[in-house]
């Protein structure tokens, strides 16, 4: 192999980078050979056993879809003082389904079902899914 | 095909009143070429809010929910002749929701900013601004552009 790149360049009489070039080329590559793998070998089609558990909002948990007509649900999502939706750093939802209660919420406000400034006194005992009094940052509800 | 849902809100009046509505709000699905699947009746009772419409201002009303079939171009004539009806307050009509199932995404969402994906994706589109620079170790013996 070195032999025959020594005769090309005499015969191109190319520049010295180019022929180190060519010469870096045609190293030969080494390949690895696998052996027969013997039963004391490990096997890594195991699940990886230090994942953490897949956290879940409250809504996918129980595969609830929030609906305008029920505003007892939506309304737990309301805040008591100001009527807002509350935003997903407090709810700690995911993104679709915030999405879907913030669309059915405006959909219930929208259609004279749900109230906009405050949260209905029937409702206010309605047990809590978060907690809004301590916000990882300040809101304004 | 596409189920629609009606909210009616009807001014409070006495029943053979009520119904005489009622038969009319069907009537106008009738005559677009709608069936009805069902009315419900959700009771009458306070409004959230009080409405002014008509030139009257409500508190209460009496609730009513149709599901109903109908040609989707015919959507909008409905909405306008219950607009012109004065014992209907409010009329909303809305698609009947199909649950899609999607994974909860919390997991991936509560991740530190650099594993998140939609900041992955934000970083490689401000990458891509990046002018290309030249690199020096292809192979070429000399600088091709023009210091």
């Amino acid at each position: 192999m070195f032999i025959k790149m020594f005769a090309i360049k005499r015969l191109t009489g190319c520049a010295s980078s180019s022929s180190i070039y060519q010469i870096q080329k045609s190293l030969p590559s080494i390949h690895f050979k696998f052996t027969h793998s013997n039963a004391d070998a490990p096997t890594f089609d195991m699940e990886n056993p230090f994942e953490k558990e897949k956290r879940q909002c409250i809504l996918c948990k129980y595969n609830i879809t929030p609906d305008y007509k029920n505003i007892k649900l939506l309304s737990q999502f309301q805040s008591p003082y100001t009527g807002r939706i509350y935003g997903r750093h407090i709810t700690g939802l995911c993104e679709h389904k915030h999405q879907h209660v913030e669309a059915e919420i405006v959909k219930a406000q929208s259609a004279g079902l749900m109230t906009t400034y405050i949260k209905e006194p029937c409702f206010l005992k309605d047990p809590k899914l978060f907690d809004p009094e301590n916000p990882v940052r300040p809101h304004r509800f | 095909m596409i189920t629609y849902e009606l909210m009616l809100l009807l001014r409070i009046m006495p029943k053979p009143e009520l119904v005489s509505t009622l038969k009319r709000t069907a009537e106008s699905i009738y005559n677009k070429g709608g069936i009805i699947r069902k009315i419900e009746n959700l009771g009458t009772k306070d409004m959230p809010y009080k409405t002014s419409v008509h030139g009257v201002v409500y508190n209460k009303a009496s609730y009513y929910l149709m599901e109903f079939n109908v040609p989707p171009s015919s959507l909008h004539d409905i909405l306008d002749e219950y607009g012109r009806d004065i014992d209907i307050i409010r009329r909303r009509i809305y698609k009947k929701a199909e649950p899609e199932y999607q994974e909860c995404t919390l997991h991936e969402e509560l991740q530190p900013a650099p594993y998140r994906k939609n900041v992955q994706e934000l970083i490689t589109q401000a990458r891509k601004l990046d002018k290309p620079k030249f690199q020096y170790n292809t192979g070429l013996d000399y600088y091709p552009f023009q210091k």
